[in-house]
Parts: structure tokens; sequence; C-alpha cells
């Protein structure tokens, strides 16, 4: 619980601030006046030092603050360089080891927001520059110091996905002596890599080497395997979560001793998932020989007895452990964690919305993946690479390459990494078995980038194997003999082509599986436009989501081979690992401060709440804040029309001096913007990386989430004469903080109402929906705006500066 | 883009990326594989480095005869996998040539056309429209009857003995006529067997009179039938000769070229109320010179070519309102897209994701048409999004003439049991032969493909006659 | 794991179920109905003709499709059906 705090500004010549402007190489110098900043930094009020350097985030650079913080006793540090979400933590620990409290320390962004899209624009990127500093010198001045609240980590973690990233991750954390839950959604794990016959380069089994980690995460004592098992709800915040797993049930008991006498008698005969169809299974079955854990499952929308009546008994008969019971129940487990990995892989893509490919129509059309288990000696057709039509061995073979990867038509841009190379494989491996066959390969390019990769390739051609560059533009069907024509045009010798083939391969790609959205929505995840997930940044944290204690392995991040999948998992454990080693997370003291006097319990800050850490105290006539539940997300401070709430380190006098500040001189020709932390901030900031130009009016305020906005905020923002205001956040049902920005959308609502019903050009307020990924929309934005802001008339500013006048009453 | 710095480029570049970002060309070569134009021209058209060098070297393009050899069939477009819009690009830079006076190279096109592509005078007119570029059709047909004239002069030295085979050709569509061309020019014995009373097949059944005038029509098979060819119109295979017949009379190889003219019907009730036409019959009326009933407000059902054919005629004949009704979307109408666009210039109304349930009438006559919004779902098997209607979203539309245009099949219950089909409904042929299951039984043109461009029938005819020629003398061969 | 799945199991003709034999009682059945109800594969239906007892007896639709779960059999209060798999030629 958090008392009330006197927060009044302290006076003149007590608070000292260092400010600091970076040259980031030429990186900001390039268009940005870095001396000129800081000359004009020096002016500012309370200001005692202010300097420019090359490199700030270097040991010198931080050697340098610290030694100013020592000597020159200042009690506050502005940095002016890249963007807070890079480098905040790296100068808050120089300060901290200073001996200057971390929350005294504040940076503006005039990298990502100011240099990198301003290129051609000196003299404009410059005026912008200083006027972030002086809004970050504003806020500064303001903070106050804070102690944050250590929470204890559960020392247990969840992996979400039994596949090869999966048991990588689950095992390395189990070897450090963390327990570990495994949860899977198929009866065993194994994922795609069970799937497959060989691996490249080394052309290993692939089922060899991974059932042996198989075995391991089966057995290991800090491993608990939860398969045909669901993630159903997620609650909490890092390290203490809450997750509800739904144990699906299997109908066969722990007993079972695999010996497959049921399967011998089972009436009931289906298509194999596993074998993509190509073999038949029955109704009580196991995925595959060397599944992970051995105990059968039946499959019950087949089996003869449904609700509870048991009309066929054959299996229960011939079990001699008694195994079987129709009557198990669906099991809801409740598990604490402190760590999650999601480690769910990809999906293949369906060729069959290519119609001049035939797959689906033409028999002997057929994808990689149903060739990698004709190929499989435990497959369907014991090894034998044979045709769909006529099981006959074939003589020539045509691949086809990018089929759903790299093109617009079927809506997958990307390309999906492992193709190349599993052609390349699948060539070597039929020339192994079958030396006379004919190998075509139809390419547009052939990635192969890795170790070894190269080697592979060459061996595929020195076999025999014969790459054509031009892909087919149709497959043709030849119905008595069944055999393909691909037609195309080999483009290095400009021909066009007419091949006979015995069968063609399709070599598919991969994309994100059709259930990411639920495992979004359960963790308040992001996912890029591909529909992957998005990492917290693409070099620096490649395996951290951007929620805190969530991490990611394998293909559920991007396509990728089994080499870096396995790679990202251990990786993605030994992050998880640290979390848990400290055995602690200290709670970022961005919580709210209560003034209870003037509390009117009248509750809305309890609504509003997404994470329930309010509570309504009516004998003592005020509020209870959960402060080790609190997201940080200051939607109560900008619900409370009392005053009583305020978010620590984003108060309203902090974020009302930022406004002052930008509105201080040509209020008329700026855009004041509210961009919340995880996705507009962040769309901003890929806006930036990418180089995208836009248009230098906007001064970008942070605050952790869209919810923080007040409308008092954008009111003083009209009133002290500003052109035009952007409210900016995360999509909706996409908010970090669960639900927080529908608040933004009904006070944004509200303020256009009034907007409205004042005669004010409502245009003059925006509101933006953007994740971390769009930072074309950002931009795009940003050029919208430069033309409202060009067309606001100097009445118009007058009549808003009366309108929303009571929004400077009380200064 | 590399631009070389002149005017010339940067109006170029300018004018393309209005309609296309080029960048996007991955060099997959499934363009040129599927462009009737490159199979017809060999090395002299190649769309794909045409492309590449728009963006290269764009004052090259300008001046080079390959910008005026795209027919405007579409398949290069259905196929890219980025979605590129060749044809529309090349109408861009035809334009900006035409603005530099180069239309030199346009006079080099036309000489290779005369050469290689049969049916020169229609195929102009229909395919590569020159009056899009800005030059007067009469002046271009004149300059290939030239072209023609001495080319034949040559030629006529070079005719061969006659051969003995007799060729069958069923059907004188564009398909049809290229087969009778190709190997009546090499001295073969052809006979037309055509339904109609007289030739042309959909040329003359249902392109309208103001895209393709009837006697540019008549020059052109005039000149087919100066070859020496015999044309027996009014008989239907199947009617009044039976497909038998054509083997006992000693018809070495026949060729099918019966396109695809049965309409499919629409499911609806009220399907036989006076006013609803079929698009096929209503097209043949009106090109036959019949009188015909106009609407005032007429509806057209579909979305191909047909059906656009349909409505620009039907306003042109004098009706006040014409609106086509399809049930996808725009990404999705199979019809050509410049074809769409001229429509709606002319004053055509699209309703995009609509579909019609019930045809209403009074007293016999068509009043109004109850439809019904659609919403598209997954892709089907075709690749285009399946539509499903919406519930509750009826509404009823004021009509008095309905056209339907749903889609056109084969009518080839002709044909022995042993000629195998599609699912759709359309003969199978190997694709390199273009040979039927039966042995000396070939097909091509619509009856193959289905509903397509008269430039894709053509290519199947010169492909078929080529391959018939070879069956014909290795069969020689073997009876020796 | 792709949702659509597109060609045949290669190994279908190996599954040759055992083939049933349905042995009726037929007038030792009181017409119940309850095997005609119960079978999952729906192979019995009523017939037309009239037993010693005055009822309809079931009669067999496709021997084929029964799968010898014997429920009929189990739920036959009369014990007058029983089914067995039919023996081959070599006795198995």
């Amino acid at each position: 619980m958090s008392e009330s705090k006197e927060s009044k500004p302290r006076q003149d010549g007590q608070i000292r601030i260092g400010v600091y402007v970076c040259h980031c190489g030429l990186n900001i110098a390039g268009s940005v006046d870095c001396g000129e900043v800081a000359k004009f930094a020096a002016t500012l009020p309370n200001v005692v030092l202010a300097q420019d350097n090359r490199y700030t985030c270097s040991d010198q650079g931080q050697a340098g603050i610290k030694k100013d913080i020592q000597e020159q006793k200042l009690n506050r540090v502005v940095v002016a360089s890249c963007s807070p979400r890079l480098h905040e933590p790296t100068f808050r620990k120089a300060c901290e080891d200073a001996g200057l409290n971390k929350y005294l320390f504040e940076m503006a962004n005039i990298r990502e927001h100011c240099s990198w899209v301003h290129l051609y624009d000196k003299e404009a990127a410059t005026e912008k520059a200083k006027d972030l500093v002086k809004m970050a010198v504003a806020k500064v001045a303001l903070l106050e110091p804070e102690d944050e609240v250590s929470v204890p980590i559960t020392r247990k973690a969840l992996v979400i996905g039994g596949g090869v990233a999966g048991i990588q991750a689950a095992l390395d954390l189990a070897d450090t002596g963390y327990k570990v839950y495994l949860v899977e959604k198929e009866p065993s794990i194994g994922g795609m890599m069970a799937r497959i016959d060989k691996t490249f380069p080394t052309m290993d089994c692939s089922i060899c080497i991974l059932a042996p980690k198989m075995s391991d995460a089966g057995h290991h004592p800090n491993i608990e395997l939860l398969t045909n098992s669901e993630v159903a709800e997620v609650k909490g915040y890092i390290g203490n979560f809450h997750v509800k797993v739904l144990r699906k049930p299997r109908y066969v008991t722990k007993d079972c001793s695999a010996c497959g006498e049921c399967v011998k008698v089972c009436p009931i005969v289906a298509p194999n998932e596993f074998d993509v169809g190509l073999a038949v299974r029955h109704g009580v079955y196991t995925p595959f020989a060397q599944a992970v854990p051995s105990t059968y499952i039946i499959d019950m929308s087949l089996c003869l007895n449904k609700e509870g009546v048991i009309v066929c008994d054959k299996c229960t008969k011939a079990c001699e452990r008694q195994a079987i019971s129709f009557e198990m129940k669906p099991v809801t487990e409740e598990l604490e964690v402190g760590t999650i990995i999601v480690a769910t892989g990809a999906d293949v893509f369906d060729p069959s919305v290519l119609p001049n490919y035939g797959y689906g129509k033409i028999a002997n059309v057929i994808t990689t993946l149903e060739f990698e288990r004709l190929i499989n000696a435990g497959g369907p057709s014991g090894g034998h690479l044979i045709r769909p039509s006529d099981k006959q061995i074939p003589k020539r073979v045509a691949f086809v390459q990018c089929v759903g990867s790299r093109s617009a038509r079927s809506g997958r841009l990307y390309c999906s990494n492992v193709c190349c190379m599993n052609t390349i494989k699948d060539s070597l491996l039929i020339k192994e078995h079958w030396p006379d066959t004919e190998i075509y390969v139809f390419y547009v390019d052939i990635r192969a980038y890795g170790k070894g990769f190269e080697d592979l390739y060459k061996r595929a051609r020195n076999a025999g194997v014969v790459f054509i560059r031009g892909l087919p533009a149709e497959i043709v069907e030849d119905k008595k003999t069944h055999n393909v024509w691909l037609i195309g045009e080999n483009t290095l010798r400009k021909e066009v082509y007419r091949i006979s083939a015995d069968m063609a391969i399709l070599s598919i790609g991969l994309e994100a599986r059709k259930d990411s959205e639920t495992i979004q929505r359960l963790l308040t995840l992001s996912r890029n436009q591909d529909g992957f997930f998005l990492e917290a940044h693409p070099k620096l944290r490649p395996v951290d989501a951007a929620t805190a204690g969530v991490f990611f392995a394998g293909c559920a991040e991007s396509p990728k081979d089994i080499k870096d999948s396995v790679t990202q998992a251990s990786a993605a454990a030994a992050r998880a690992g640290i979390l848990m080693a400290k055995g602690q997370v200290t709670v970022e003291a961005i919580t709210p401060t209560l003034f209870p006097e003037k509390c009117k319990v009248c509750g809305l800050c309890v609504k509003v709440c997404p994470y329930n850490a309010i509570s309504l105290n009516k004998d003592l006539k005020r509020v209870e804040i959960i402060e080790a539940a609190c997201g940080g997300c200051g939607t109560c401070a900008a619900e409370c029309n009392f005053g009583a709430l305020t978010q620590k380190h984003f108060t309203d006098e902090q974020i009302m001096a930022q406004i002052d500040a930008i509105t201080e001189n040509e209020a008329e020709k700026k855009i004041v913007a509210f961009c919340c932390n995880w996705c507009s901030y962040a769309g901003a900031d890929f806006a930036g990386v990418s180089r995208m130009q836009y248009p230098p009016n906007a001064r970008i305020i942070r605050t952790m989430c869209s919810g923080r906005v007040a409308q008092k905020f954008v009111e003083r923002a009209f009133a002290r004469g500003v052109a035009s205001v952007l409210v900016s956040g995360c999509h909706l049902g996409d908010c970090h903080y669960i639900n927080a920005n529908y608040q933004t959308q009904k006070r944004v609502e509200r303020l256009w109402k009034k907007m409205e019903q004042n005669g004010l050009d409502k245009q003059r307020l925006q509101l933006l929906w953007a994740s971390a990924a769009e930072g074309e929309k950002f931009a795009s934005k940003m050029r919208e705006m430069k033309t409202i802001v060009e067309n606001v008339k100097p009445e118009e500013i007058e009549k808003g500066k009366k309108v929303f006048a009571t929004a400077l009453e009380g200064d | 883009m590399e631009s070389s710095g002149t005017g010339v480029s940067k109006q170029v570049l300018e004018r393309i990326l209005d309609t296309e970002k080029l960048k996007y060309c991955f060099e997959c070569g499934i363009c040129t594989a599927s462009c009737s134009m490159a199979e017809m021209l060999g090395n002299d058209y190649n769309p794909r480095t045409l492309l590449e060098q728009i963006y290269l070297n764009p004052e090259t393009v300008l001046g080079s005869d390959e910008l005026w050899l795209c027919a405007w069939c579409y398949r290069c477009q259905k196929r890219c996998p980025q979605g590129l819009k060749l044809p529309e690009i090349f109408l861009s830079i035809r334009s900006i040539a035409k603005e530099h006076g180069n239309v030199k190279s346009f006079d080099r096109a036309l000489q290779k056309i005369v050469k290689s592509i049969p049916l020169p005078l229609i195929t102009t007119l229909v395919c590569f429209h020159p009056e899009r570029a800005g030059l007067e059709n009469e002046k271009v047909l004149e300059q290939i009857e030239q072209i023609r004239g001495e080319w034949l002069k040559t030629k006529k030295a070079e005719k061969s003995a006659k051969a003995a085979e007799k060729v069958a050709v069923i059907g004188s569509g564009p398909a049809g006529l290229t087969v009778t061309y190709e190997l009546g020019k090499k001295g073969y014995p052809v006979t037309i067997f055509e339904a109609l009373p007289e030739l042309g097949g959909m040329l003359r059944k249902c392109i309208p009179e103001y895209r393709l005038p009837t006697k540019v029509l008549t020059r052109e098979i005039q000149f087919i039938k100066d070859l020496g060819v015999e044309v027996k119109t009014g008989t239907e295979v199947g009617k009044d000769v039976r497909f038998e017949d054509l083997q006992k009379e000693s018809y070495r190889a026949v060729f099918i070229g019966a396109g695809a003219h049965k309409s499919q019907g629409l499911r609806v009730e009220g399907g036989d109320l006076n006013g609803v036409t079929h698009a096929l019959d209503f097209l043949w009326g009106s090109n036959s010179g019949k009188k015909l009933e106009i609407g005032k407000n007429v509806v057209v059902v579909g979305g191909g070519n047909v059906a656009v054919d349909a409505a620009r005629t039907a306003l042109f004949k004098g009706a006040k309102e014409v609106t086509i009704l399809y049930r996808r979307s725009k990404e999705e109408m199979p019809a050509n897209l410049w074809e769409v666009k001229e429509a709606e210039g002319e004053g055509v109304k699209i309703e995009f994701l609509v579909s019609p349930k019930k045809i209403l009438g009074e007293k016999g006559r068509v009043s109004a048409i109850e439809c019904v919004r659609m919403q598209l779902g997954e892709p089907d098997e075709s690749g285009r999004r399946k539509a499903f209607p919406v519930e509750g979203s009826e509404f009823k539309r004021e009509t008095d003439m309905v056209v339907l245009a749903i889609g056109e099949v084969p009518d080839v219950g002709f044909l022995p049991k042993q000629v195998e089909l599609n699912d759709d409904g359309t003969v199978w042929v190997n694709p390199i032969t273009m040979e039927t299951s039966m042995p000396g039984l070939f097909a091509g043109g619509d009856a193959v493909t289905g509903p397509a461009s008269v430039i894709e029938a053509i290519r199947d005819g010169k492909r078929a006659a080529e391959s018939i020629e070879s069956y014909l003398k290795s069969e020689e061969r073997v009876r020796k | 794991m792709p949702e659509r799945i597109r060609h045949a199991p290669l190994d279908l003709e190996q599954f040759k179920p055992a083939k049933a034999e349905i042995h009726l009682i037929k007038d030792e059945c009181k017409g119940c109905g309850y095997c005609i109800e119960f079978c999952p594969k729906k192979v019995l239906e009523e017939s037309d003709e009239i037993n010693a007892r005055g009822v309809h007896p079931p009669k067999v639709v496709d021997e084929d499709k029964c799968i010898i779960c014997s429920f009929c059999s189990a739920v036959c209060p009369d014990f007058a059906i029983f089914v067995v798999e039919k023996k081959n030629k070599e006795g198995k």
C-alpha cells in the first residue's frame, strides 16, 4: 500500500540538472547541430551543466556522467540521444552507480524521433531537438526519487509447445535446476522435426537425434510433461504468472504399456494427421512409434462410444492392463510460474489456393512435407518414394521452389528460409536410393547461407541434379499416364521449357500458425504483419517478448531451420534463467500515488484498472492499491476527476510541464503527440530505424499506456494554442495493459464531442492505433497531420484557447 | 531505380509508378511462359526482358517494337506471383512512345505480326488495339493488307504440291480458322464444318460490331477461303452430320474448335419469364442484325468478358440504364480490366458482391430481380475467394430485361465416350501436341480452356496445326 | 499440422476388417427393437415377417458393415442374436 506523498516542486537553486547531448557518431550529429542544442540547454532553468559528446552510452561517456554527478553535485540528469526503449536502463544504472536515484534521470529521443526522420532538414531537426531537450528538462525538474518494490519470482517455468525448440528450452531450464511445465497440444511431443526424414546439412536421421531428447524430456525429474493440453488462461505479471492449463482426456490411463493390442481390434479407420493423411490409423492410436509419452489415445470424435454409451468395447477387452477408461474428463490444472517460453512453431502453406499448380486435383503433385513422410522408412510407403497414382517409383522428379513464399499473390511476401536447403537435401536423398532418377529443381534463387550449406549444394549439383532458373507457370496432367508437364521459362537461356516428369514436388513455405492469435491474446504479445510474434528488439533482444517474463524460441518468432531453433531455445532458456536466478524481480516504480484527502470514493478508478489492483474501502473512505499487482498503465490516474491519484514518474505536473515546454514558442505550428511506450512509441522508433522521413511538426510525450492520457492534458495543449494533438496507442484488443486503451477511446470521443459542440474543427484531435511494427503508419499519420496544421487558421487557434481555458485554471 | 538522367526517363518512370511498383519483379519467368504471343513469336518477344528493360533502360524500350506486341490476354497478370499488371505497364509506355513519335517501331511490330500471327486483321483490332495508343485502325489495317500482299507474292512460289490427307475442322472460330489457315497454306485439303450459317464463331456471334466490323471479318475469312478450303456452313456435327461419319469419309485428322457456346443456366425462379435471355443469344441476335427488344433498365448477371460485351451492346442499342451484377469483388472479376474500364467509362454501372435470388415478373414479363448481398470467405479450388450470402440482406431491384452471362461451357456431347473431358466439361488435351485421348483427334480454343481470349485460341490453333502436320507425316511413314 | 488433407492414404487396401456372421434366433425375439436402435453401424432393420411370438424380428441390411462389436447381443434381453467372425478357408 502506498502512502500519500507531498510533491511540490523544490525551490530553484536546489535542483542541479546536467544535460548531455549525444552525437552518436554521425547518427544524430549528421542532421542535428548538437553543439547548438547543448548551448541552448545551458540557458534552461535549473541547468548547471550542458555538454555534447560523441558516444554517451560508451564507457567513457558513462564515466563522464558519473564524474559530473559526484563532482558537480548534480541531482538530475538528462541525456538527449537515442530512444529510452534502448538505453534508459544503461543510463539509469550509471546514475545509480554514481549514487543518484535512478528515477531522477530522463531521456530526450533526438535520434529515432528526430535526426533519423528529418535527415534533410537540419534547421528544423535542430529546433525540434531543442524542444525535446526543453521538455525533458522541464519534466526532470519535477521528478522525485523513488524506491522499487521487490517481488519474489516463482522459480518455475512454463514452456508452451513441445517441438524441438520447446524440448531444448525445457531441458536447459530443467538442467539448471528449475521446474518446467512443458505443455503440448498434440498427444506427443516432437513437433515437425519428428516427421522429417533427414536433416541438412549433415543428412542425420531426424528422429534418431530427436528421440533421445524427447526421452530425456519425458524422464527428467524437473520436467512435467502436459501433453494433449492447451493453455486456457494466463493472469499475473513477470515472476508471478497464474496459468490455467486444460488437459484434454486421452481415455487411456498411465497404465498403458504401449503394447498395441487395442489397435489390432479397433474397427475405426481414419487418415493419420502425422503422416499428412498418407497413411491410416485407428480410433485408438499412437501418433508415431517413438511418441513421448508412449501412452495411446482414443480419438473420441471417431469412436463409436458417444455420450457415455459404450457400444463397442473391443479395445477395453483387448487391453491386458485395463488401461482404457471412457469416463475420463477434461481437467483444468492451475500452475504458478515465473517465466514463460513460447515455442509454438509454424504451420506449412497449403498450395491448393494456387490453381495453376493443380495441387489437390492432380494426383502426382505433392508437397515437400508429404515427400518427407513417403521417403521416411517409418512412413506409409516404407521409405519408397512412390507416385500416389500408381504406387510406382518415379524415374523423373521435379521440385518447384518458392511456393507460398516471396509472393504477393499467395499473401506471403517473406522468404521461408528452409525450403531451398530442404529441396537440396531431398534431391540428394533420392539420388542416394535411386541413383538413376532424373531430378529437376526449378528455382528463382538458391539460398544456401549457413554452415555446410554451400557444400551440400555443390554435392547435389555434382550428383547430377539439374537446376533450372525459372518457375513453372503451370503444371498440367497427362490423363493417360498421370505424368505431369511443367511449362515455364528458363530465364538464363531465355527459352520456354516444357518438361514432362513422373512427379512434381512443391517446396512449400512456412506460415504463422492459425492459433497464434489465441496465444497472442493470452499473453498480450504483438505479431508482425506476417503473423509471427514480434521480439522486443530485432537486434539486441531477439528472444525477449515485449511483455516482461515471456520469451520466444523456434519458428513461432520467424521461419528457421533446426539449428537456429535450438540455438534460440537455449538463448530463451538462458534469459529466463537470469530472471529466475535472481529470485526476485523489482517492480518498476511507476505505480500510483494516492492523495487520500482528495478521494471521493467514486470508484471510477476501480472500474478501469485492468489488473484489479485497486479496491474500494468504504470504511476508511478511500481506495487501496495493491502495488505488486499494478501493471503501471496509469489509467486510474487519468480517470480520477478529483486529483486523488497520480502515477509516479508520470505525474500530472510532469506531463503538463512537458506540454507547456512544447507550447511556449510557435505552438500554432506544432503537434503535441502522446504515444504509448509499447506500441505507438515503438512504432515511431521503428519509423526512425527505417529512416522513414516525415515533417518535423510533432513533439512526442511518452506515457506507459495511452490510457494515461487524461482529458485535461489534451485540453491544456489546445488552451496553450497548439495546432493539433495526436493521441496514439496499441490497437484495440492488443493493449499491453489488456484493455486500458478502451478508456483512451472513450476520452477522445468525449473530447471530439466537446469540440464539435463548441464549433471547433475536430480534425485537430487525431486518434491513431499503431503497433510497434507499423512505422509506416505512424509516418503517414505525421504527413497527414502536417496538412492539418498548415490549414488551421489563427481564429481557430484563438477559439480553441478560449473553449479550453478552464484547463489552465489552478496554475 | 536507375535514371539515365534525361527528361524522358523521369517521365517514363513517373508514369509507371502510377500503375505498379516494378521493383517487386523477381524474374521468375512465369509471364513469358504463359504468354501466347511469346510462344508464337519465339525469340522475337519476351515480356520478362521487356519489363526488365523498362526499369534498367527506359529509352531503348520506347524505340523497341516488342512494346507493341502484347495482346492483352492477361495470362501473365493472372499468374504473376507478385501480381504485376504487365499489360497496363506496357500501355503506359506505349502512350509515352506515341507522344515521342516512336511509331516506326510499331511498323516493325506489324511486320512480325503479319509474318507469324495468323488472322492479323482480326487480331490487330481485337487484341492489339492500336486505337488505345492513338493510332487509326483503318490505316493500320491497310498497312497490314499491304504487307501481307507483298509477303504473299514471295510465298506463292513456295506452295507445295497438294497433299492427300484430308483434315476436318469442326467450328470456325479463331482456333478453327487458324488451323485451316496454317494447314491450307501448306496445301492440305481442309473441310470446315460450321453450325451457324456464316463462318466466324464467337468472332461473328459475340464480339460487337464496334469492336470488330463485319467487313473486316469478311475480308479475313475471304483470304482463308481463297486458299482453296471446303466450307460446309449450316452443318452441325452431332446433328446434321454424325461424328462417326467423319471417320468413314476418310478424314485423317480432326480438329475440334467448337468453342464454349452453351450458356450455363441460372438456377433461380423466374428464369423462363419474358425478357430473360442468355447473353450469347442476345449478342448473336444483335450481331446478326435481328431486331431486338432492349429494355430500359437492363440488368446483366455475370462478370466475364461476355457479360461486359452484353452490357455495352445493350447500352449501345438504346437501354437507358445498364447494371452488371457480379457476385464477387473487383479483384476476382474475370473480365479483362481494360474492357471493364471502358464499359464504366461508357456508363455501365457495376455492382459487386451481389447475386440474384429470384426473378420476379408481372403478366409473364420480367419486372424486378430479388438479389442478396454476398461476402467473401476462404479461397476455393479455383483460387478465388468463395462467395456466400449475407443472411437477411435481400433487396429488390427494378428491371425490365435480364441478361444472363454466368459462364459458358463447351457443347461437345457429340464426341465419343473415349474422349476424356476435364471436370468442368472442357476437352482434355496433351498440352504439347493438343491431341485428345483419341489418336488423330485434336482440340483447341475455348473448347479446351473454357472461355478465354481470341489470341489464346489462335495460339492453340497454331500449336494444333503444327502437331497435326507432324502426326500426318508420321502416319504417312507408318503406312508406307 | 496442415488442415486440409489432399491425398488418399496409400495403405488403405491393407486394412481388411474381419467379416461378420450375424446369427438371429428369430422365434426368440420379442420385438423390443433395442438391437436395431443401438447398432452403431445401422446393420439391422425391422423386417416385415412375423415370428412365432407375433412380432417383427430384425433383418440384416448389410452384413459387410458389421464390425462385430457385439453390442446387439449384449443388449438383447432374450439372447436372440449373436455375432461371430467368419472363418476363411484356412480356418483363421
